[in-house]
């Protein structure tokens, strides 16, 4: 605990130095008096924490002597410890090799990117460092990378991407894990930049001075050109189109617009708006088929990039962490020029594009770091990891529970498709709306039925009398000072914006719908509020105590503060629970005819799995939603209206309804066999998995957002028995006889290589070129596998290993000596089970004799004496 | 004769899993003991140089996998061999009763010239346990019924005798190939392993 309190201490001065350097805008952010020294003495401090060993040449250098092995071979210059002692650097530093290092590398803005090789690799880290210093606490480290990378970015708004809970004493980090960035996740690699000089039009863009921009090409009109989409989404996208900006904004704009909200010191609330109308266009355009493709007006063609942001967000996979690998990616893909030429093994093998789908799968440079946060394959997990859309999911309130433990319920919680998260702020505002109305209804009720009661005596007509004004007068000191209060916590969010008031974007449906959800509550129960008299306001919705404490009752990490029933619950945690209607006896926009969950029953033996919350995927009663389903079947040639019929006009994915004129616009998933509104199906292009069983056919075919990610998941996963699938399939490909040939042989010859000690090279190779299952399971298959098939890599990979395999056992004295001789014909001839054309193998005993000399189907001469010796051995025991 | 050659002494080492195969071997050529019990996969052999009446001598000796799921590799090393040493221990009395299979699955794999006269050494292992479950008696029994094999008995542990009975298996073991040299001048085509097998990737399938 003490150790959280110093890394909060090292954490909030580093943060703060940096907002300081940053709030000035000014182009280089050192030219600011004493800034480099003050950062720097900020991240001595970091560094010198926990250090083990200190050698001669300095504190850590132990530590940054990492770099000269950790870092990839091609980028050797751009790393090199550099620790030459220059007059400008402070004098008190001179001494020490490891404190001039982290000076420079602080100065030339590569302190996050050398920091965050190092940290990548745990071990090296921790054989430096003490298991409790700072630079170990992952979540703390990662701080201290955004926090360098917003300097050397120069973009203060990054700073919002650190996880606030950091912050918080005591704070239940456990619950706050992100899962799911969409804001970064957006593959930059994909915008290419060739720029030449020309004037910034920075005026174009209004309100953008909230928005740091990037200091060096400031003047620069940037060249985007727009490898948008490598799968061809909307038609009208298409690949390689050019995208010509003026000044990079669009860029930044792209990078800039997350959809988690920014709530970062003294950034004022119009930031909150600025996304808002930046993302309006963006909305709108989406479902535009025709975008129109030489835009000359600078905004709009902002507007495209956003809109593409937009679909390409949506469906990367969410692995990286930013904080790794964005800051160098950027750099990195601004000087390549082919960002596609990575790996050459899939080229070609899509017909019509030339970007294949499967590089999109594929982890891009610098965008999907697999070994940190590599995604769970379908294997693992069944592809529960891939929610749909929409289930369909709302909890009902079991009748008599109060409001409040109903919005903390884990039930609210469950509901993680995106949709649903979305449509629980309509269902809960309309409730807590209605509660507030019930509330303010109630009140006047008991005034007026005070006054009603009846009034035959007139002593106690007295009496009430002056009870009644006893309460008026009670009433007006207690608004009084509900007022007072409400006046100064006002004034506290609007001056002082502590880092505590950040609010989390840690969680996974964080999404651009909420900030505007947001504003629209608050707004409306401000008003409701302020007629009310009620102390309910913008403030109390951020203000510290409710982050510190959380909302009353809200189980730790079970509720996120910006969840539909996060806000709801710090919108009615001013009230008296008593005075709060029911949750059962208010009417929810949720009918039970449109979620009639009677109908659907759950299965009683449902796992709960506590660590991650399952979906129930529920539906209604003419509707549900996709599920993880691996589909061998081809489906027949979509027939639309039938089909559609089928369906109840409705998508697939979320179940919307589609009048029928319009039911043209929906899309076929080639995967699933269905049709999908098109927020659900981006035109997303993916091998179909029984299109390739069935008719080897490799083309890629429009998949639904559910299933592209799908089909992501399970591309590298031995799911496929294709020989039993298809009987007929080595007609199809000449090649799969060839490589289930080798395959078995190569399993065979790796009983020798992965035993014998003279073959460790050989034991490497196997590991690092085939999958785990390849020499163990063989007869199942990847998708990955087939398309390796197909373009005959997979052939070529087997040659080699085969060859390089049985050359070793040829000449290898200890596998030579573990060979087989025919005791039939007891030739000396050393005999292998791979020679598969001279030699037969016993599946009982594995013993191997020539063909000639022995067939299968004969008794084995050693299973034979095994028999006999069994019996004898169990007869004399007997 | 060929006293100026390069003498190798091939030794197989058989016997059921956990005897003491390994240790003994470990024992007698790096004498190292170890308690952890790591099953051996297929086949390994060590080398140690001895002196045998002046002559210098390389033993080879192959250390085998008694467990039966580690036989699916071939013996191929059976051949050629010039002593085999069968082990078993003294206070496990199965080990002891699948000796004679371990002997008949090496002289059928082995296929010697001369399998009524090939040298057998017989090691009775853990002679440092107790309590024993076959007495020295027993198995001299058993030895004098498979001509005359010597019988030693050892702990691969302590190291007794371990010394003792890896000289006799040499001096068996040169006899033997004095003897089969005598054999091999009278039938010249002697025996040579051939290393050039290539593989058959796209042969016949098999049943396998």
């Amino acid at each position: 605990m003490v150790d959280t309190v110093v890394y909060q201490q090292y954490l909030q001065s580093l943060k703060s130095t940096v907002e300081s350097l940053l709030v000035t805008q000014v182009a280089n952010v050192w030219s600011i008096y004493g800034g480099l020294n003050r950062l720097y003495l900020c991240l001595e401090k970091i560094f010198k924490h926990g250090c083990k060993g200190i050698s001669q040449e300095g504190v850590f250098f132990n530590f940054i002597q990492g770099l000269e092995w950790l870092q990839p071979e091609p980028s050797k210059n751009y790393f090199s410890v550099d620790c030459e002692y220059h007059p400008q650097i402070p004098a008190l530093l001179k001494n020490d090799k490891s404190l001039i290092w982290l000076y420079k590398s602080l100065e030339s803005h590569t302190l996050s990117t050398k920091l965050s090789w190092l940290l990548l690799e745990t071990s090296h880290l921790h054989s430096c460092y003490e298991s409790w210093a700072f630079l170990c606490q992952n979540q703390y480290a990662e701080a201290t990378l955004i926090c360098l990378k917003a300097v050397e970015r120069n973009q203060v708004t990054f700073l919002s991407e650190i996880n606030p809970c950091l912050f918080l004493k005591n704070a239940n980090t456990q619950g706050f894990v992100k899962t799911h960035r969409r804001c970064f996740s957006f593959p930059e690699s994909h915008l290419k930049f060739s720029g030449k000089t020309k004037n910034n039009s920075l005026k174009d863009i209004p309100d953008q001075n909230t928005l740091p921009t990037g200091t060096i090409n400031e003047d620069k009109e940037k060249l985007i050109l727009g490898k948008l989409k490598p799968w061809s989404s909307l038609p009208a996208l298409q690949i390689d189109s050019e995208i010509k900006i003026k000044g990079n904004k669009g860029y930044f704009l792209s990078r800039t617009t997350p959809n988690t909200p920014i709530h970062t010191k003294k950034i004022s609330p119009s930031l909150l708006k600025v996304d808002y109308n930046a993302l309006q266009p963006r909305t709108n355009k989406a479902t535009l088929k025709k975008p129109v493709r030489k835009e000359k007006e600078p905004e709009t063609k902002i507007r495209r990039i956003v809109i593409n942001t937009s679909n390409i967000i949506e469906h990367t996979p969410c692995s990286s962490t930013y904080q790794r690998n964005g800051g160098v990616q950027f750099d990195e893909t601004m000087g390549s020029s082919g960002t596609y030429e990575r790996d050459d093994r899939f080229k070609g093998f899509l017909s019509h594009s030339p970007l294949s789908m499967v590089d999109s799968f594929l982890p891009m440079q610098g965008t999907k770091d697999y070994s940190r946060h590599r995604p769970k394959r379908f294997i693992e997990d069944g592809g529960m990891s891939i929610l749909p859309m929409a289930t369909g999911y709302f909890p009902k309130p079991t009748k008599g529970q109060s409001l409040t433990s109903f919005l903390t319920s884990s039930k609210l919680a469950r509901s993680n498709a995106e949709l649903d998260r979305e449509n629980a702020h309509f269902s809960i505002s309309e409730a807590i709306i209605s509660a507030m109305e019930q509330l303010k209804c109630n009140r006047d009720l008991n005034l007026v039925s005070d006054e009603q009661l009846d009034d035959s005596d007139p002593e106690i007509m007295d009496l009430k009398q002056r009870i009644r004004l006893r309460r008026r007068q009670r009433y007006m000191e207690t608004k009084g000072k509900q007022w007072c209060g409400y006046i100064i916590s006002d004034e506290r969010t609007d001056t002082t914006v502590s880092p505590k008031s950040t609010p989390p974007d840690t969680a996974s449906y964080v999404s651009s719908s909420e900030d505007i959800d947001d504003i629209e509550i608050d707004e409306a129960t401000a008003n409701l509020g302020e007629s009310q008299g009620l102390s309910m306001s913008l403030a109390s919705l951020y203000s510290d105590a409710d982050i510190v404490k959380k909302p009353r009752g809200v189980p730790d990490g079970a509720s996120d503060i910006l969840s539909a029933e996060g806000v709801a619950l710090s919108l009615i945690s001013k009230f008296n629970e008593k005075h709060l209607p029911k949750a059962s006896d208010l009417e929810w926009l949720v009918s039970e005819e449109d979620a009639p969950q009677a109908l659907l029953p759950l299965p009683k033996s449902w796992p709960v799995d506590l660590e991650k919350p399952t979906t129930p995927l529920r539906g209604t009663k003419d509707w549900a939603p996709p599920r993880p389903q691996i589909v061998l079947a081809l489906h027949p040639a979509p027939a639309r209206k039938a089909l559609m019929e089928k369906q109840n006009y409705r998508c697939a994915g979320c179940g919307m309804k589609v009048a029928q004129k319009y039911a043209s616009k929906y899309r076929y998933c080639d995967y699933l066999g269905k049709y999908f509104c098109t927020g659900c199906h981006k035109n997303q292009v993916a091998l179909i998995p029984a299109r390739v069983l069935y008719k080897w056919d490799f083309k890629g075919y429009p998949v639904s957002t559910f299933s592209y990610k799908l089909l992501e998941q399970m591309y590298f996963d031995p799911l496929f028995r294709i020989f039993e699938l298809n009987t007929n399939i080595t007609k199809l490909c000449s090649n799969l006889d060839f490589i289930r040939k080798y395959r078995l042989g190569l399993c065979y010859l790796k009983e020798y290589i992965v035993t014998c000690r003279f073959a460790e090279t050989i034991q490497e190779r196997l590991e690092q070129d085939l999958p785990s299952y390849f020499l163990s399971k063989l007869d199942e298959y990847s998708m990955d596998d087939l398309v390796n098939i197909k373009n005959g890599d997979l052939k070529t990979k087997l040659k080699f290993l085969v060859d390089i395999c049985c050359r070793h056992t040829s000449e290898c004295k200890l596998c030579l000596a573990r060979g087989f001789i025919c005791e039939v014909c007891k030739s000396d001839e050393v005999i292998f089970p791979w020679q598969m054309r001279i030699v037969s193998r016993c599946i009982k005993c594995s013993t191997c004799y020539h063909t000639k000399c022995w067939k299968p189907t004969e008794q084995c001469p050693k299973c034979s004496r095994i028999i006999k010796r069994k019996e004898s051995t169990s007869s004399t025991s007997r | 004769m060929a006293s100026r050659k390069k003498i190798l002494l091939k030794v197989v080492i058989l016997g059921e899993s956990s005897v003491g195969k390994t240790s003994l071997m470990n024992q007698y050529v790096n004498r190292k003991f170890s308690n952890q019990y790591k099953a051996t996969i297929g086949a390994d052999f060590l080398t140690k140089e001895v002196t045998i009446d002046d002559r210098t001598v390389t033993m080879q000796i192959w250390d085998t996998a008694g467990q039966e799921r580690f036989q699916s590799l071939g013996v191929a090393f059976y051949r050629g061999a010039d002593c085999c040493v069968l082990v078993f221990d003294v206070t496990a009395p199965s080990t002891f009763k699948s000796l004679d299979s371990w002997r008949d699955e090496f002289l059928i794999q082995a296929s010697p010239r001369d399998p009524e006269n090939f040298p057998f050494v017989l090691l009775g292992n853990k002679d440092d346990l107790e309590p024993r479950a076959i007495s020295a008696k027993r198995a001299q029994q058993w030895c004098q019924n498979k001509n005359n094999m010597p019988y030693f008995e050892t702990s691969a542990k302590s190291g007794s005798n371990v010394e003792q009975a890896f000289l006799a298996i040499a001096k068996n073991a040169l006899a033997q190939q004095n003897s089969t040299v005598d054999l091999y001048n009278e039938f010249p085509d002697q025996i040579k392993l051939t290393n050039t097998q290539k593989p058959s990737g796209s042969g016949d399938s098999c049943s396998c």
